[in-house]
């Protein structure tokens, strides 16, 4: 999962990599740091942001609170800006450092480009070098990639490399990258952090955790992941399907498909049945998230069941719609596995009419009638 | 050790006394696979249903002389429980797990590749080989002896498959769940000279997600090694919000990188053919490998 770049600047800062002098302000400001000019950069954990019109460069104290009252709440690449972080423009040559797990060798790859800039990462043409996941390692990788530097601070510059290597390795991150890092005759200062960590590996990581649980609302689908054990991903809050689905590739799947044809699915789900235990509270969770939403016109159910006794989770589900006044909208389900009609007849008598079906085409088409869309 | 896998690979269970563990032994049992015993940490079973249990992987294969385990540890547990298989002289691990440390992944990965084992994991429901075993869970209603392979990213997508190719008269030759985690055993390009040599197989289905690069890494072996037999590939996920991991957690896509357009585009041209849908699959599977009417 992306931090925002605070937090990856926060990461960075504590192991000594240079970071401008920044305030993180949720509205206006009346001191800056440093002379300017300055940027206002919204903290969304997304790239591309610069692009996006995520980052607005200022002269004065004025335009700066003008930026900061454009950005924050605004809606940007799908995620609502609650903060903008504030920093002296740097300035120098722009370079390029990253450091990542690559799946593929079991290992580090460590990557450096004299052309920093937003194009790099899509240029394709970026130096990397594999080395095996320590700390020395990628400080000869590190020696490799920088022979051909002739900047003063070259010694800056694998010294920030070190540092990144050690962080990602001790705080288990997938990605550590410096986009751009600027290089200049003082040192090197790291203008952008962007840090992905593993949330599987979350137990063991107490700086990360509390970092993602003290922004409740900017990692909403990891703490809710976190909270509740499931996935749980809200796509568009004027969705008009919601997905009660078990499995991430299915769930994809037919988000895609419901796309395709013209509706809009509210939410990516992996419910997992075999974690519900007899209880109906992850179902009642997720309908209250989804009811949540006034567009709101249909629900989906899909369970292919390997073991899963489809009885037991009709049970649960009936039980869930019956402690959930608020679904006021149709559902569809779709079940594949054992005891299938004893689950129908259990749904029948939750809702009346509900289509239940062993095939999803059919469960597809039921979709379009009642939302509208095109088949 | 994938092509040659049978009914007669002698496998255990690690963790066979727990709740999962036992189940699905009975399950793989029922389904042909020669389950010759498994280990827990349990001192008071000496059995269950019938199988010897063991204290170590060690003292399972020298009783029983397996060759492949079915690790059915907890994501935290993984590690030690691979370290253990491999100690033991076990060649084919399968980690179903979901939520395996990525660190943890890597050092697993390091291990099992010093060791010339193979893993298959974390976060797979398994493999099989119809109609002679399988190594995990898959559902037995989608498993049909046939002659399309399949390799996926995703458990339930391929079950979705895998049913309906059974409902159009279609089978599997072999069927590898690779797992949804970004750093895992097998990957997909690993697979290509299996089934490409493999004489049962006509033809792959691919069932990719979007997030890191084992399509496109499998689209460049798929055209270096000569396209020796069809392949049709499902990838989910182009709605997939960018930042966050779609319950997968290899299934991230960041800027540009891990998109379904990028798998699309790579694995098209090197002659693959790419669906946005299951009934379009389905529909193609039957046109390449259904029987002439």
């Amino acid at each position: 999962m992306l931090l925002i770049e605070a937090d990856g600047k926060a990461l960075l800062r504590q192991r000594g990599v240079p970071v401008p002098d920044a305030v993180e302000v949720h509205g206006p400001v009346a001191t800056l740091p440093g002379e300017g000019p300055w940027l206002v950069k919204a903290q969304v954990p997304v790239g591309g942001r610069g692009k996006a019109g995520g980052i607005i460069r200022c002269a004065s104290v004025v335009d700066v609170n003008t930026a900061i009252q454009t950005l924050i709440g605004r809606r940007l690449k799908g995620h609502v800006v609650e903060s903008c972080l504030i920093e002296e423009a740097a300035s120098g040559a722009e370079r390029y450092l990253s450091i990542m797990v690559d799946a593929a060798s079991y290992g580090l790859r460590v990557m450096y480009a004299a052309d920093g800039g937003v194009e790099i990462e899509n240029a394709g043409g970026v130096h990397g070098i594999l080395c095996p996941p320590d700390a020395s390692a990628v400080a000869q990788a590190l020696d490799k990639l920088l022979l051909d530097e002739t900047i003063a601070c070259r010694a800056d510059v694998v010294q920030v490399g070190q540092r990144l290597a050690s962080l990602l390795l001790e705080r288990e991150l997938a990605l550590a990258e410096i986009n751009p890092l600027f290089v200049g005759e003082s040192g090197c200062v790291a203008a952008d952090a962007k840090v992905v960590v593993d949330l599987n590996a979350i137990d063991r990581q107490p700086e990360i955790a509390t970092m993602i649980a003290q922004r409740r609302t900017v990692y909403v689908d990891a703490n809710r992941k976190l909270a509740e054990g499931f996935d749980y991903v809200e796509l568009d809050d004027e969705g008009e399907i919601g997905l009660v689905t078990t499995g991430a590739g299915l769930s994809m799947m037919l988000i895609d498909e419901l796309t395709q044809r013209g509706a809009k699915p509210l939410n990516f789900c992996d419910i997992r049945t075999g974690q519900m235990r007899g209880s109906p509270a992850r179902l009642i969770r997720e309908l209250e998230w989804i009811t949540a939403r006034p567009s709101l016109k249909a629900v989906l159910v899909n369970i292919f069941a390997g073991i899963t006794d489809l009885s037991e989770f009709a049970a649960l589900l009936a039980a869930a719609i019956k402690a959930s006044p608020a679904l006021q909208v149709p559902v569809v389900a779709r079940l594949v596995g054992r005891n299938a009609a004893d689950a129908r007849r259990i749904l029948h008598e939750a809702q009346p009419g509900m289509l239940v079906t062993e095939d999803l085409n059919e469960a597809l088409v039921k979709l379009d009638q009642i939302v509208g869309a095109r088949a | 050790m994938i092509g040659t896998l049978s009914r007669a690979t002698p496998v255990i269970v690690q963790g066979i006394t727990g709740r999962m563990g036992r189940t699905h032994a009975a399950l793989m049992r029922r389904y042909g696979t020669n389950i010759v015993g498994g280990t827990s940490t349990r001192t008071d079973m000496t059995q269950v249903d019938g199988l010897p249990v063991f204290a170590s992987c060690a003292d399972a294969v020298a009783a029983t002389g397996a060759v492949a385990s079915v690790a059915m540890a907890p994501p935290g547990e993984t590690l030690a429980a691979v370290q253990e298989a491999i100690a033991a002289g076990i060649k084919l691990i399968v980690t179903v797990a979901e939520g395996v440390p990525m660190h943890d992944a890597m050092r697993i990965g390091r291990l099992v590749r010093q060791a010339g084992a193979t893993w298959i994991g974390a976060s797979t429901p398994g493999l099989a080989v119809p109609g002679e075993c399988k190594l995990g869970f898959l559902p037995d209603v989608c498993l049909a002896p046939g002659a399309i392979a399949i390799m996926t990213k995703s458990g339930t997508l391929s079950y979705e498959v895998g049913y309906r190719l059974v409902q159009n008269g279609l089978g599997q030759s072999l069927w590898v769940g690779v797992g949804g985690d970004p750093v895992k055993g097998l990957r997909f390009a690993d697979l290509l000279p299996v089934f490409f040599d493999d004489p049962r197989t006509k033809g792959i289905i691919l069932v990719g997600e979007v997030g890191g690069n084992e399509e496109e890494e499998c689209a460049e072996a798929y055209k270096r090694l000569g396209a020796r037999k069809p392949l049709l590939a499902l990838i989910a996920g182009r709605e997939a919000k960018e930042g966050v991991s779609m319950g997968h957690a290899g299934a991230l896509v960041l800027g540009d990188a891990g998109t379904l357009d990028s798998k699309t585009r790579q694995l098209t041209a090197v002659g693959a053919e790419v669906f946005t849908s299951l009934d379009t699959l389905i529909d193609a599977s039957v046109r390449y490998f259904g029987s002439a009417p």
